[in-house]
């Protein structure tokens, strides 16, 4: 007896990977609409505060208030956003994709492919809505929330930082997600154990060499830029891990 | 006939436990099988070793003759939806709908359609707002809508109401005619489905305990009534399955009888019945009928 039913030819693992790109642009509300709803929100809020204290302080104080405001930054919401969305690709849409019978390979190149290009998308918006808050000296009301003073002044650049920045929490989620998901509250205890540990560890260390005086010039020396560059390391190692992580991992109920 | 699935001396270990205790069994093309047993036997671990979600502790699984593990070539043409399926945060039952094609090449859009008015489904509806039998019409959709050639259904009728499994049932039976293809169904609502069955796996504490046509098993196993002292004498010689006795009247399950067998108990004043699958399956995994309708 032979099947009607036909064993399609395997597409290729561009056509797979593209597949999964998919399944994560599918729901547009959760990872466009609402992001930018609550930014739409904060931006209207910030501009009434702005508006608000333009018509009733001095020209002094409103310098301090402009000043104050430099380091408040809408792309902090948008990279907090976009941990919990990678948290959520990996616990919730892996098991998933799995139904939909992709490989474990197909599913987090795929997922990479997806986080590079909202990252690409979310730096390009912050960017163009920085300089336009830079060319209408905040918007009109000097206030600031795409263009915090720590990212630099070029354009170009500032692109860059925001765009290593998101793809160091897409991954950073992406890892601590793959914890979880292969070991489960197990394995998120003893992660974030073994992390306190290393950061207690590094801490003792520059204490006893008396050696803060030397990481305090190291970041300033780096400045925002350089240790910006720098996230490309842990980011990169997080996307390995992840990958090694998940390879093994298996859904569960 | 070609093996779907072949699965040789696989078991699945979680720490001291064996999900899947040395398991061998295989499932031929083209037929609809059940893998029947009670909740926590190993038929979802099973099912989710057969389609490389799960990795064995031993032994090897081939699914179209090769071993299913991340196997993009093999695993694009199962669909396995889970009872217990996770969905991604704030999925829509039309987001479902959107990307299953995306993933099965055979999926049906026409029927897709079609299936979720018969099944009254809401696609603007959040999946987690879906009711129990809502989410397992889901399932069931995207098990029918995507052809697969090897399908997985996962205690299909889940809080589905008579009219829904019937529904199911219809379906499945006349696009399974119009595309035949492997079929694997999960459940513990046995007598249900047995018509439709071809094949029977039972599985239970982690080991296949029946592996036996459909056909064979419905002869298998005959109950005798009768007086005590008819039942017996009819039931000395035979291995009994399972016996009551109620005053003076006994009943016993035995095995296979033949038509000399039959004229015998006739001539001893014996009513002779069929055994339903269920009964059959609950007297030989030593459950009774509650816990087997309360395992659900």
């Amino acid at each position: 007896m032979t099947t009607t039913t036909t064993h399609t030819p395997t597409p290729g693992a561009l056509a797979r990977i593209f597949a999964v790109v998919r399944l994560h642009f599918v729901n547009k509300g959760q990872i466009i609409v609402v992001p930018w709803l609550i930014m739409s929100f904060i931006f209207a809020v910030t501009l009434i505060i702005g508006w608000i204290l333009r018509t009733s302080l001095s020209a002094k104080d409103l310098s301090e208030a402009g000043s104050g405001m430099q380091y408040s930054g809408a792309i902090g919401y948008f990279l907090v956003y976009m941990l919990v969305i990678a948290v959520m690709a990996i616990s919730q849409t892996f098991p998933f994709a799995q139904s939909y019978s992709a490989t474990r390979r197909d599913f987090y190149l795929g997922t990479i492919v997806a986080f590079a290009i909202l990252s690409l998308v979310y730096s390009a918006a912050v960017t163009v809505l920085g300089w336009i808050e830079d060319f209408t000296n905040g918007w009109g009301l000097g206030v600031v929330l795409f263009s915090p003073g720590y990212l630099s002044p070029n354009l170009v650049e500032r692109f860059y930082e925001a765009f290593v920045l998101f793809l160091f929490f897409f991954m950073m989620g992406i890892a601590v997600a793959s914890v979880y998901v292969r070991w489960r509250v197990n394995g998120m205890l003893i992660f974030f154990a073994s992390l306190a540990l290393v950061i207690l560890g590094l801490v003792a260390l520059a204490t006893v060499s008396s050696s803060w005086g030397a990481v305090g010039a190291w970041f300033v020396a780096m400045g925002f830029f350089g240790v910006v560059s720098w996230t490309l390391v842990p980011t990169a190692l997080a996307a390995i891990v992840g990958f090694l992580l998940l390879r093994r991992a298996t859904p569960r109920a | 006939m070609s093996a779907a699935i072949e699965v040789t001396g696989v078991t699945r270990r979680f720490g001291s436990l064996r999900a899947v205790d040395n398991v061998t069994f295989s499932v031929e093309e083209g037929t609809i099988c059940g893998l029947l047993g009670r909740n926590g036997a190993g038929k979802t671990t099973l099912m989710q070793l057969l389609t490389g979600q799960d990795f064995v502790s031993a032994g090897s699984i081939t699914v179209f003759g090769q071993s299913p593990v991340e196997n993009a070539g093999v695993l694009q043409n199962v669909c396995f939806i889970k009872e217990s399926q996770k969905y991604p945060e704030d999925f829509k039952v039309r987001h479902v709908l959107k990307s299953a094609p995306w993933f099965f090449p055979n999926w049906d859009a026409d029927f897709a359609g079609q299936l979720v008015e018969d099944f009254r489904l809401p696609q603007g509806r959040k999946i987690k707002k879906l009711s129990r039998g809502q989410l397992s019409s889901v399932g069931v959709i995207v098990g029918l809508a995507s052809r697969a050639p090897l399908t997985f259904f996962d205690e299909p009728y889940l809080g589905l109401d008579a009219v829904a499994r019937q529904l199911f049932y219809d379906r499945l039976l006349a696009d399974y005619a119009l595309h035949p293809r492997t079929v694997v169904l999960s459940t513990h609502l046995i007598d249900e489905v047995s018509n439709l069955l071809e094949h029977v796996l039972v599985i239970h504490n982690g080991r296949i305990i029946i592996d036996d046509s459909a056909e064979g098993l419905r002869g298998s196993a005959t109950t005798v009534v009768g007086t005590k002292a008819a039942v017996d004498g009819f039931t000395r010689s035979r291995t009994v399955l399972h016996r009551d006795n109620i005053g003076g009247i006994s009943s016993a399950t035995v095995g296979t009888l033949n038509s000399e067998d039959r004229k015998a108990a006739a001539a001893a004043g014996l009513e002779l019945s069929a055994v339903s699958l269920q009964q059959l399956i609950i007297r030989k995994t030593g459950t009774t009928e509650e816990e087997i309708e309360l395992s659900a």
